[in-house]
């Protein structure tokens, strides 16, 4: 077993063990309370340049199933791991959680006092961290953290992680044409329409107006993605040119950028919103959905121009969870309908948005 | 606006299948509705209960849970509105019942929370499977019967085996797996009788799938939460209640999860529940399949369980929503800001073990199924599950410190994969001791059907133990490995006996407090909730004032109940009063002690020397209290004191001498006060020598015991010698003890010595005659036959003991009076099992002021008064429930050991109304006017005044029955009986009879060693066909007496107590 060390950007320190990928993960260090979905965490493309926490302490019970990722490959950065399961126990699984982040050359720290890293984040916020795995790697690991901290940077998160629909072929299934605009798209968003008969052209984050006019879509929705939406002044612009043109629907980072190119602002959370069990206060219908999270920013819900209307908050911090434009088809959620991992209380977004389509 | 009033049924005495999670819950309960402005009024036979306590409702009836008894309440109440769905099924029934009977309607009683019907679909098995297939929800092919033949014609079309479940029936009463038509046969005829609609379905076995329960709460605004799910490591096939569960489930993914979550709320909504409901799943071990076993649309033990799993209140938030309340408008009281409209996420293991009553009744029938058999639970919690699993499987109070040793290493292989096949209470410790001995997960797998997640579990906590034990031959312990037993959730007296040495924490033993805060640290909480994490950092906020902890008592079991936990839930509140913090630590999930905010820090660890230790240092505590938990917690003072921990109230000393039977005779002799004769014996061969010397009958029994266990009144050098033949051999630390028996009036007093001055607020008396275990005798108060004289004397000699024994608090002694003489058989420097009762009887809080004397202060600066207070103008009985129906093969006769799970109190202005009330509310009545009784006396007792008792029961125009001996003597003392044959006579004969339930009462004393097999096989056949049984004459005595008269109407506790008070001033 190697040794391993996680290093706040504040001195602090964790020392664990590692799995067999040597190196170091530079990154935030945030942490995700779902108690399962870990196979679908590690491959959320949000969490790229992340140092992921499981507050769950048993992970990998279940081994990797393969059909459940969000993407290709692990998105994450580093993981953190209070008790990883030597020997998974499920009919899915395929290989064990370890082997598989070995394999994804994930550095990985095991058997160190989660909570307490938890507390630590909740009370700092959100900080940059080093995880290294091996003598070699803890040895320099201090020189990096202080150089990452210093360049610290959320720009080109998406682009690292935007690239599992490359070809830009359109799945036809009879239905609606939807472009999908991936800065960082799960695997279950495509899922999700395709479920519903959509015929899904998944176009990159940098596409223009007039590439994704071309496809003369029934509507646009704008994918969820790691970092700040401020970096991707580019689609926001873009975005900002589509609305009236056609519907959109922004989901996470989407809903972030779609509300920036209306005019309001975002701001990033202290520590954010990574779990399944988030609850939701929908304003328009009034009552209550259990949601999934995974964000660092959110729309500032004070911001909002006059022709925007918060359609949801959040019962614990009432922050922004929705909203929607008064006169035009543009809306968004700030959590994940798509679920994947966590609850499914919000997928029916997906079919009343497509119903409610020209 | 006049207050609205609520009614609450609670669930009446503690039975297997009914525990006191239905205490917690109806508290919880009471508080919110009243938080909300409400007035309550509360019935419960149980007196043992918190519920039940004048504080926590407007009024409070121990009366009889019976339609006729509720409408009295009801008719004299007039509830503006009824919550039916906290009180367990025995609630939801009467509910049921009342609407049936037209009460509901004719005195316009609203019903709160889920609608009667949601209740009555959810149980009518029919209606249920439709509703589910209506909504797409998958069900379990089956078929709903009223008759035997209909069930064997749908099997016929499927494979064996199946599964019978009555419906309307507690913990599966009369289900059962069946492997044949013949068992069939036998299990639907037993189930239709149980249920209360003569209804049972057959359906295909879901053997061996994973069982996963959701608890889902919504609201009437439709909004639908998750509180928790979990995972059974026994799979489909065992009761859940006997299952060991772990929360959050661990072997489910995210799709799995996400999959039985969705349908748990298409469920819940589709019933339109409103409040709380457990949701039953099967989920195929081997593809994405689930079906839905079961949903029981109020709170119960799982939501008991999920409560103290996730710090979520369950019942609380229930009530608020029966109420109207939004889960969006219901503060969280966990974190204090945010709503109850969330899902607890936890970063910790829970662990459920049931502790099941084998240990008393090592004749039951010990494999689990459908048929729930224990008493009680212990829950663990840990970061991981091993440390869950080993606080779960030590909490259970058996002595289990390690998961291998013990007697398993004796067991051979076979008998070993036997149980592992056919689940017993044994099945992981079997599973462990493979696995010790080399055998593979997947051929254990293969045996048990255990997912091998489970099993790779215990495979390292085996290797860790044998690593452990590997370790003794090299002298020293590795410390890194002690460190990681610590860690893995192993006391040091379980690494010790593995190490073979002395073992000690390498630091302090403190500091290494959780909080559980339903969020996994997302959110600061307020929650005072903590568990041990050892290696971990320290979460523990000091309490607000000097602390005091109270040590709980732990799972309940025969002997050790509810009664323990009102005691400490008192102390807690008590210490409050005093100005100071109370800690409370337990491992009880059913119990009000596990609330987190009836102490200022609660600490939910085993009540084990290690834990208690910690959380004395962890809160700087000024003392621990023992006095509150039963024997559990006595049993820590000697190992407490040694670690140097303070023990406030009685010390050491004087529980030691209570227990120590030499230094307790030394005693006495300098008091000049009497026993049994009778000494302690090391070994057979001195008990021998002594009984011999008493002269027979003898009592004889282990020293340091609970509840009777192991005692035996024994008449012969025979008996003796089959005594010595199944007992433990005595050591010199734990000797045997043998003394004279002495068939007597047995008399019980609590009472509280301050170091002067002395308060008994009553003195108890027993209907059964000495032999009978306390537990398992009717016990009333104020005393029937018991003189002035001999009172007096029984105070002066209260006072003496106390005195004697260093008492600061509270001490219950157990008296007998025989041949005018006064001789005392025990006593105990604690609280007892009659401390509710005499509490609620006199209004005298006697826990309260037996903490305040650890506190230090003295009984006359105290509102209760000193001495023998005077007699009330009412009677109370208590008499005991037992749950022999679940209990296969267990002997029903009563004995010095105890064998009641729970029991119910009968309030009424005269003694033989409050017997009455008793007796009907514990199910048992006296047939008239053409009822069937079945006599047979045993010759010993065959008296006169067992004539004059046949003599009442025909004037009551009852029809005896006797079997040969019987009738003769019956014959012969001119008293008109029918005849009925011996089983050895061949049929029609006395066990005909039972079954075809050709008599209505059951009278057999025959007792005696088991070679009288003819009476135990009838008492058993009673037990089965549903009749009561009596095994006493005493007890036939008063059940003759309570029916001759009527009871009064009901009264509530307060108008009682009120009567208390005025006689005071």
């Amino acid at each position: 077993m190697n040794p391993a060390l996680l290093l706040l950007a504040d001195g602090t320190r964790f020392e664990g063990s590692g799995g067999a990928a040597l190196g170091t993960a530079l990154g935030e260090a945030v942490f995700f309370t779902g108690m399962t979905g870990y196979e679908e965490a590690l491959t959320d493309p949000s969490y790229a340049g992340q140092i992921l926490t499981f507050t769950y302490p048993m992970i990998g019970n279940y081994g990797i199933s393969h059909d459940v990722a969000q993407h290709p490959r692990a998105c994450v950065a580093g993981a953190v791991i209070k008790q990883l399961a030597a020997r998974p126990s499920h009919h899915a699984s395929k290989i064990a959680l370890g082997a598989w982040l070995d394999e994804q050359a994930v550095p990985t720290i095991i058997g160190i006092d989660t909570r307490a890293l938890t507390v630590a984040l909740r009370e700092h916020g959100t900080i940059g961290a080093a995880l290294a795995v091996g003598d070699a790697a803890i040895a320099v690991a201090e020189a990096d953290l202080t150089r990452y901290v210093r360049s610290a940077t959320t720009a080109g998160l998406v682009a690292s992680v935007a690239d599992a629909y490359l070809d830009g072929k359109t799945l036809e299934h009879g239905g609606k044409r939807i472009v999908l605009i991936d800065c960082g798209v799960k695997r279950a968003i495509v899922r999700d329409l395709e479920a519903l008969d959509a015929s899904v052209t998944v176009l990159p984050y940098d596409t223009s107006r007039e590439e994704i006019n071309a496809h003369a879509p029934h509507g646009v929705v704008i994918s969820p993605g790691p970092g700040d939406p401020r970096d991707l002044a580019g689609m926001v612009d873009t975005l900002r040119s589509l609305v009236g043109e056609v519907p959109l629907f922004g989901v996470c980072l989407g809903h972030q950028m779609l509300a920036l190119a209306c005019g309001a602002q975002t701001y990033k959370l202290k520590y954010g919103h990574r779990g399944g069990n988030q609850p939701v206060k929908d304003l328009v219908n009034p009552g209550v959905l259990i949601t999934a999270h995974n964000h660092g920013y959110a729309v500032d819900g004070a911001s909002l121009p006059a022709e925007l209307e918060a359609t949801m908050i959040n019962l614990n911090d009432g922050t922004n969870e929705g909203f929607r434009h008064r006169t035009l088809p543009v809306s968004g959620v700030q959590f994940h309908p798509e679920a994947s991992p966590g609850p499914f209380d919000a997928r029916y977004l997906f079919a009343q948005w497509l119903e409610s389509l020209p | 606006m006049a207050r609205r009033t609520v009614l609450v049924i609670g669930s009446g005495p503690i039975i297997i299948g009914q525990a006191a999670e239905f205490d917690y819950a109806g508290v919880q309960a009471c508080r919110a509705l009243r938080e909300e402005g409400l007035r309550v009024v509360l019935v419960n036979s149980n007196p043992a209960t918190i519920m039940t306590d004048p504080e926590v409702a407007d009024a409070v009836y121990l009366e009889p849970l019976t339609v006729a008894s509720l409408e009295r309440i009801i008719a004299r109440e007039r509830p503006d509105a009824l919550l039916p769905t906290l009180g367990g099924q025995t609630g939801l029934n009467l509910a049921v019942e009342l609407a049936a009977a037209g009460v509901i309607e004719k005195y316009d009683v609203e019903l709160l929370g889920t609608p009667l019907d949601t209740i009555k679909l959810a149980e009518d098995r029919e209606r249920f499977k439709a509703k589910m297939i209506e909504i797409g929800e998958p069900v379990p092919s089956s078929v709903i019967v009223t008759d035997v033949e209909s069930g064997v014609a749908f099997a016929s079309g499927q494979s064996y085996p199946l599964i019978v479940r009555p419906a309307y029936t507690l913990g599966g009463t009369g289900g059962g797996l069946v492997h044949s038509e013949a068992e069939l046969r036998a299990t639907l005829a037993t189930g239709l009788e149980a249920s209360i609609i003569h209804q049972a379905l057959v359906e295909t076995s879901l053997l061996g799938w994973k069982e996963i329960e959701y608890e889902v709460l919504r609201d009437r605004a439709n909004n639908c939460i998750i509180v928790c799910n979990m995972e059974n490591i026994d799979p489909v096939g065992v009761h859940t209640g006997d299952s060991v569960v772990v929360a959050p489930s661990q072997t489910l993914s995210d799709l799995d999860y996400q999959m039985l979550r969705t349908a748990s709320i298409n469920v819940i909504r589709a019933l339109n529940v409103q409040g709380g409901c457990n949701i039953q799943f099967a989920l195929h071990p081997d593809r994405n399949e689930y079906q839905i076993i079961e949903v029981n649309p109020r709170v119960s033990r799982s939501s008991a369980l999920a409560s103290k799993a996730t710090g979520y209140p369950i019942a609380k938030i229930s009530t608020k929503i029966a109420l109207g309340q939004t889960l969006d408008e219901i503060p969280n009281p966990v974190t204090g800001v945010t709503k109850a409209a969330y899902e607890p996420t936890l970063d910790y293991c829970v662990v459920k073990f049931p502790r099941w009553p084998f240990d008393k009744f090592p004749l039951a029938d010990t494999r689990l199924g459908t048929q729930m058999k224990s008493t009680g639970e212990a829950m663990g919690i840990g970061r991981t599950f091993g440390a869950a699993f080993m606080k779960a499987v030590r909490g259970l109070d058996l002595k289990f410190e390690t998961l291998t040793g013990g007697t398993y290493g004796d067991w051979s292989s076979d008998e070993l994969e036997r149980i592992l096949v056919t689940p017993t209470h044994e099945r992981l410790f079997a599973a462990a001791e493979l696995l010790r001995r080399g055998r593979g997960v997947d051929e254990l797998h293969a045996l048990s059907t255990i997912d091998r997640f489970w099993l790779y579990e215990f495979a390292e906590l085996v290797a860790l133990e044998d690593a452990l034990r590997a370790g003794r031959a090299a002298g020293e312990p590795d410390p890194e490995r002690v460190r990681t037993a610590i860690e893995a959730g192993y006391s040091l007296r379980g690494i010790a006996s593995l190490c073979g040495c002395e073992v000690g924490f390498g630091g302090p033993n403190s500091g290494q407090f959780r909080m559980v805060d339903t969020a996994a640290a997302e959110f600061p909480a307020r929650s005072p909730y903590y568990y041990l994490s050892r290696g971990e950092a320290d979460e523990m906020r000091r309490p607000p004032n000097e602390a005091v902890v109270v040590v709980g008592s732990g799972p309940i079991r025969i002997g050790q109940g509810i009664e323990f936990d009102y005691s400490c839930v008192h102390a807690a509140w008590a210490l409050r009063e005093a100005g100071c913090s109370p800690v409370v630590i337990n491992n009880n999930p059913e119990t009000v002690s596990t609330d987190f905010d009836v102490s200022d820090v609660l600490i939910f660890e085993p009540p084990g020397a290690d834990e208690v230790e910690a959380a004395y240092r962890a809160t700087n505590a000024r003392g621990v209290m023992l006095a509150f938990g039963g024997q559990t917690a006595i049993n820590l003072a000697a190992e407490l004191a040694r670690r140097g921990v303070a023990i406030i109230g009685s010390d050491r000393a004087s529980l030691d001498m209570a227990e120590d039977r030499e230094k307790f005779d030394a005693a006495l002799a300098r008091l000049g006060v009497a026993r049994p004769q009778g000494r302690a014996a090391r070994t057979f061969r001195e008990a021998r020598v002594i009984a011999r010397e008493l002269g027979f009958p003898v009592l004889v029994r282990p020293s340091y015991v609970l509840g009777g266990r192991g005692m035996e009144i024994v008449y012969n050098e025979g008996q003796l010698a089959s005594y010595i033949g199944s007992a433990p051999p005595p050591t010199p630390g734990s000797p045997l003890l043998v003394d004279k028996y002495l068939r007597g009036l047995e008399v019980e007093v609590d009472a509280v010595f301050d170091g002067e001055d002395i308060l008994i607020p009553g003195i108890f008396e027993h209907v059964e005659r000495a032999g009978i275990h306390s537990g398992d005798s009717i016990s009333v108060f104020p005393t029937q036959t018991v003189s002035a004289d001999m009172e007096r004397r029984i105070v002066e000699v209260t006072h003496a003991i106390a005195r004697e024994l260093g008492i600061r608090g509270l001490i219950n002694i157990q008296f007998v009076v025989f041949d005018g003489g006064l001789y005392i058989i025990e006593a105990n420097p604690r609280a007892s099992r009659t401390v509710p009762i005499i509490s609620k009887a006199t209004g005298v809080n006697i826990v309260a002021a037996a903490t305040r004397i650890a506190l230090g202060e003295r009984l006359r600066d105290m509102p209760y008064g000193t001495g023998l207070l005077p007699r009330p103008d009412f009677s109370v009985v208590k008499v005991p429930v037992f749950s022999f129906a679940k209990m296969r093969g267990v002997e029903t006769i009563l004995g010095p050991e105890m064998k009641s799970t729970g029991e119910v109190l009968g309030i009424d202005a005269s003694y033989a109304g409050a017997l009455r009330k008793g007796f009907i509310g514990a199910g048992i009545r006296l047939p008239r006017d053409g009822g069937r009784v079945l006599v047979s006396i045993s010759a010993a007792e065959k008296a006169p005044d067992a004539v004059g008792l046949m003599r009442r029961l025909v004037a009551l125009g009852n029809v005896l029955v006797a079997t040969p001996g019987t009738h003769a003597w019956l014959t012969e003392a001119g008293i008109p009986a029918e005849f009925v044959n011996k089983i050895s006579d061949g049929s029609p004969h006395v066990l005909d009879l039972i079954t075809r339930r050709d008599v209505d009462l059951v009278i057999n004393n025959a007792s005696g060693p088991r070679g009288l097999a003819d009476n135990y096989r009838i008492r058993r056949a009673a037990v089965e066909a549903s009749i009561a049984c009596l095994t006493s004459l005493d007890t036939a005595t008063a059940l003759v007496t309570a029916f001759e008269s009527e009871s009064g109407p009901p009264r509530s506790l307060q108008e009682y107590q009120s009567f208390r008070v005025a006689a005071h001033r």
